[in-house]
């Protein structure tokens, strides 16, 4: 079965060279509908909806304020005709690319003109950096002089195709990383953006990897924890949503109440969720068992609302597990949806009392971002970059065990006005710091820096 | 009862230019995984590390009323669970020092005397680890600049929070005095005195940014109506 896979898109998307417009427009579609508890998905989810018109700054003006966006204009006044690349490894699925896709026409609409490049490469290429990104996460790998000359030779063919006029230069992740070797030829500020966990790295593979990363000007992490020994300044950019994403943004009560009626979901009653997809490090048994334990206590009912069972073998045994540990219980909706359901996914955030992200392991975790954002209070696990998000009793709660979850919920369900508070300051803490317009800041920071720094380093030579 | 007449605010000579900073979190390279490693890196520590994790910090939760109040007292709370150094980093208002150094000084004076007497808690292992982390400063005008006190609420009412924390918290860093931009401009400029003194007194710690903003609109209000 074919389907829209948003966790190995590298390789799919490996030897396609169209622009990364042109793959964007295509979408494959699944041959079957994906199924929930028994449940069937109703007929709107089955295709995905027509991509949504591009935005432009004034449209995040009801949403951050005037001030902010004025500070994003003077802060992008500076750098007006400063030209920008950015290079990542596909258009389409990933994170990295939805990022992209919504960073570059803000940045260009600011008068930084700012172009995306994909690198392309074939299918031993792609074999090759996906292994090296599961080693830089700490998976156990051997690395061959095969597969160091397969890496160098695709990024010797993509810098040979590749033109590097601009005055910054964006390299996104390990895959073009060799890209840096046409520094010489250029008079561009270079940064290299990591999106991956470098916390625990397979030492082979950072060694390999490391000479590229040291001829940068600035590395940018997306945690603190993430960071190396490295003689180039680094920056801590968080990964971020677009409020006014089909994900995020606030959507009419008349859409919630439809979503809710298609999934059987009654908002007459508290409602406890998780998205995530039916992974084990995402823990969904264990939020089956908290809510189970909670259920003594408290009424609600659980919906767990993901994907991924239906095109990755794991998924599914996952989700089969999660199924058994549910039984026959009516007030727990499984939803293994495709991965465009964006709208339903925040129809059903939106309409939680309480969201749950009980991962065991985690890169930033987005999804509680997502539910910081729609004001919910957040149960989530302690790991990875939430903590970065959820301050405990103060944007959320964390917790370390089932049982704590358990609790957690039974608190947060019986105290509202505790939950409310949480929930205001969790979304607050999401608008200062984990929005699209606050990368797009960012970037405008780091660019002026880098910009300052290279007039400081001309004046010296000449 | 006489009533006191209220004085007249005085036309000002200078204007007031509301500007803003916006700041690059840069990860440092000292990082603390026991009290004792933070009691050394607090030491060595850049300054602008010791500014991005007090007043910056301050800035970046400012929507926070209550328990949070520099990455210190956080860390020794959330990863040490040492609820009585946490209360006690978190007692020290940075409005107190016009110096970075001044403020550094007593954060490791809390830490050295809580060692002295918990010299077990300085080894053991934080849950996670503290990481270093410092702010390239950029500072931006905004488009409120203004000769009048109606001007100057206006003014007050529209720029950022990032502009209120700039000219209110960061200021006496700048002016190496202890007041702030406001108050200075209030008294100096505009011969609001009471209404200055009372601004200064305003306690950051029990309010968010936007309370802040809400209680010197109202003092300045207060004073010339």
């Amino acid at each position: 079965m074919k389907s829209i896979d948003e966790r190995s898109p590298a390789v799919s998307s490996a030897t396609d060279s169209r622009t990364p417009e042109a793959q964007a427009a295509t979408v494959e579609i699944r041959e079957e509908p994906a199924r929930g508890n028994g449940r069937p998905l109703p007929p709107s989810v089955l295709t995905p909806p027509a991509p949504p018109p591009p935005l432009h700054l004034d449209d995040y003006r009801s949403i951050i304020g005037q001030a902010q966006v004025d500070a994003l204009r003077f802060l992008a006044r500076e750098l007006k005709g400063k030209t920008v690349k950015m290079v990542n490894s596909t258009a389409v699925g990933g994170g990295v690319a939805e990022m992209l896709n919504r960073l570059v026409p803000l940045l260009s609409e600011l008068e930084v003109p700012t172009h995306w490049d994909v690198i392309t490469g074939g299918n031993d290429f792609f074999e090759v950096t996906k292994a090296f990104h599961n080693a830089l996460h700490g998976s156990p790998y051997e690395l061959t002089k095969a597969a160091q000359e397969i890496f160098l030779m695709y990024n010797e063919q993509n810098r040979e195709r590749l033109q590097f006029g601009e005055d910054m230069v964006v390299i996104h992740d390990p895959q073009p990383a060799g890209l840096i070797r046409s520094r010489e030829k250029t008079q561009a500020n270079w940064v290299w953006r990591c999106h991956i966990d470098l916390s625990n790295p397979n030492a082979a593979v950072w060694e390999f990897l490391r000479p590229f990363v040291e001829q940068f000007d600035a590395a940018i992490f997306s945690s603190q924890s993430f960071a190396r020994q490295l003689p180039i300044p680094q920056y801590l950019f968080y990964p971020c949503i677009d409020p006014l994403s089909e994900k995020c943004k606030e959507l009419p009560d008349s859409v919630v109440q439809t979503v809710c009626d298609e999934f059987g979901i009654d908002r007459s009653r508290p409602i406890v969720t998780q998205v995530s997809r039916f992974d084990r490090l995402k823990d969904p048994v264990g939020v089956v068992q908290a809510y189970k334990l909670a259920k003594k206590y408290v009424d609600c009912q659980l919906v767990l609302a993901g994907g991924g069972a239906s095109d990755d073998p794991e998924g599914a045994i996952v989700l089969q597990e999660v199924k058994e540990t549910a039984g026959n219980d009516p007030d727990i909706i499984i939803l293994d949806l495709p991965p465009w359901c964006a709208r339903e996914i925040n129809a059903i955030q939106s309409a939680s009392t309480i969201i749950v992200q009980k991962s065991l392991k985690e890169g930033f975790g987005l999804t509680v971002t997502e539910a910081l954002w729609k004001g919910k209070p957040t149960i989530a696990g302690a790991v990875g970059g939430i903590p970065n998000q959820i301050i405990h009793k103060l944007t959320g709660v964390l917790v370390h065990s089932v049982e704590g979850c358990a609790f957690q919920i039974r608190y947060l369900l019986t105290h509202p006005e505790f939950a409310r508070s949480i929930g205001v300051s969790g979304r607050e803490h999401v608008k200062e710091n984990f929005l699209i317009t606050t990368n797009v800041k960012r970037w405008l920071l780091l660019f002026r820096v880098l910009e300052k720094a290279k007039s400081l380093r001309d004046d010296k030579s000449s | 009862m006489p009533t006191t007449e209220k004085p007249s605010p005085r036309k000002p000579s200078k204007s007031f230019y509301f500007n803003t900073s916006e700041h690059l979190l840069r990860i440092g390279r000292q990082k603390a995984t026991t009290l004792s490693e933070l009691q050394q890196s607090l030491q060595t520590c850049p300054e602008d590390s010791i500014f991005q994790h007090t007043f910056r910090t301050l800035q970046e939760h400012h929507f926070i009323r209550q328990g949070f109040s520099n990455d210190f007292a956080h860390w020794s709370l959330s990863a040490c669970h040492e609820p009585a150094l946490a209360e006690q980093l978190a007692s020290v208002d940075v409005r107190e020092f016009t110096a970075v150094e001044g403020l550094r000084g007593r954060m490791v004076e809390i830490v050295d005397e809580f060692l002295q007497s918990h010299p077990r808690s300085g080894s053991r292992p934080a849950h996670e680890a503290f990481y270093f982390c410092a702010a390239d400063l950029v500072v931006l005008p905004t488009p409120f600049v203004t000769d009048s006190v109606s001007g100057f609420l206006d003014g007050l009412n529209q720029v950022s929070v990032h502009s209120i924390h700039h000219h209110f918290i960061e200021a006496r860093l700048r002016l190496h005095r202890m007041s702030n931009d406001f108050s200075q401009w209030l008294e100096e400029e505009v011969g609001l005195l009471e209404a200055a003194d009372a601004i200064e007194r305003i306690d950051i710690y029990t309010n968010t940014m936007e309370g802040v903003r809400r209680q010197i609109a109202r003092i300045v209000s207060q004073a010339v109506n």
